[in-house]
């Protein structure tokens, strides 16, 4: 039996069993870019966690966009948005830089322009 | 020196308060029909392999779904095109394709949510499939660049009728590209940049 479990593809599930049924994260302003940390807390507690969670905050040790934790962990978007609310709201993870600054805005802009103009 | 605490594995700076800083997040939405190039264009100038993921989760009204008795929740799915250049030390670019915006809005809305600009992906054969997009980006005031896809390195339509059968305003550039070329789709992406940039600082 637990050999059936450890093969299930989370991606394959009904994504709300993943989340307790909620189709919304508790941050709606969650970017699916933002960079998503694991904050000292976490890296503490990650052991006693479980499954997709204690995945999300193992991974995040490194900076990971929201959308990257999706991709990397196989999860629907959706719900790692959900998830990554939840472990932001219990001290485990931290969003750092969700927007860039707007008197920063156009020196970005031509940082990035010059940044593409060295792909060849 | 490792004088934070006994149960920190390593003190290799990463897991103390000296960890280095996460990268600046940026990113351009690319939007426009089925089929019109989207994956390609991503493809052809991310870094890593485009991955498309499920991204939207919808909450349904009961009424919606004539199909069954529950009347919580129904969950829609919208697959999302998702790549990545890392332009320097402190920034990354995300570029997200996107088919467009659902029936329940949740896509472009979140999406968009501090976008650079967007490129909108224009199939000369199937013109009607981009209008939401032109039409949802203008009325947000997001920065964006209409870009005709030269799928046979001809075009079926003069510019100006594209321009005209979209309503596209003056001021948007309407340019031409081939979604299979990198170049040509960093051009495209430095244009969508450029009319960015005309925003922030306008004269």
């Amino acid at each position: 039996m637990t050999e059936r479990w450890s093969t299930l593809d989370p991606a394959r599930l009904p994504p709300y069993l993943l989340t307790g049924g909620r189709a919304r994260p508790v941050d709606e302003s969650l970017a699916v870019e933002a960079q998503v940390l694991t904050t000292l807390a976490g890296r503490a507690d990650a052991h006693s966690l479980q499954f997709e969670v204690r995945d999300i905050v193992e991974l995040c040790d490194e900076p990971h966009a929201v959308v990257e934790v999706a991709s990397a962990l196989r999860l629907h978007l959706g719900v790692v948005r959900i998830l990554v609310g939840d472990l932001v709201a219990s001290g485990y993870l931290t969003v750092a830089q969700p927007r860039v600054d707007p008197s920063r805005r156009a020196e970005i802009i031509e940082r990035v322009i010059r940044g593409l103009d060295k792909l060849d | 020196m490792d004088s934070t605490s006994s149960t920190e594995p390593r003190s290799d700076g990463r897991y103390g308060p000296s960890r280095p800083l996460p990268p600046i997040p940026v990113k351009i939405v690319i939007a426009g029909g089925f089929g019109v190039g989207k994956t390609t264009a991503v493809g052809a100038v991310s870094e890593i392999a485009v991955l498309t993921t499920e991204a939207a989760m919808t909450e349904v009204a009961a009424e919606v779904d004539r199909t069954g008795h529950t009347p919580e929740k129904t969950l829609t799915t919208v697959a999302l095109d998702f790549g990545r250049i890392t332009i320097d030390s402190e920034i990354k670019l995300y570029l997200f394709g996107t088919p467009g915006q659902d029936r329940f809005g949740f896509m472009w809305r979140d999406l968009v949510e501090g976008a650079l600009g967007a490129l909108v992906i224009v199939d000369t054969r199937r013109m009607n499939d981009c209008y939401p997009a032109v039409d949802y980006f203008e009325k947000i005031g997001l920065p964006f660049v209409v870009a005709v896809n030269m799928f046979d390195g001809a075009l079926s339509h003069d510019l100006a009728d594209v321009r005209w059968a979209l309503a596209v305003r003056e001021q948007t550039p309407l340019i031409t590209f081939d979604a299979r070329s990198r170049r040509s789709v960093r051009d495209a992406l430095v244009a969508v940049l450029n009319q960015a940039l005309r925003q922030v600082t306008p004269n």
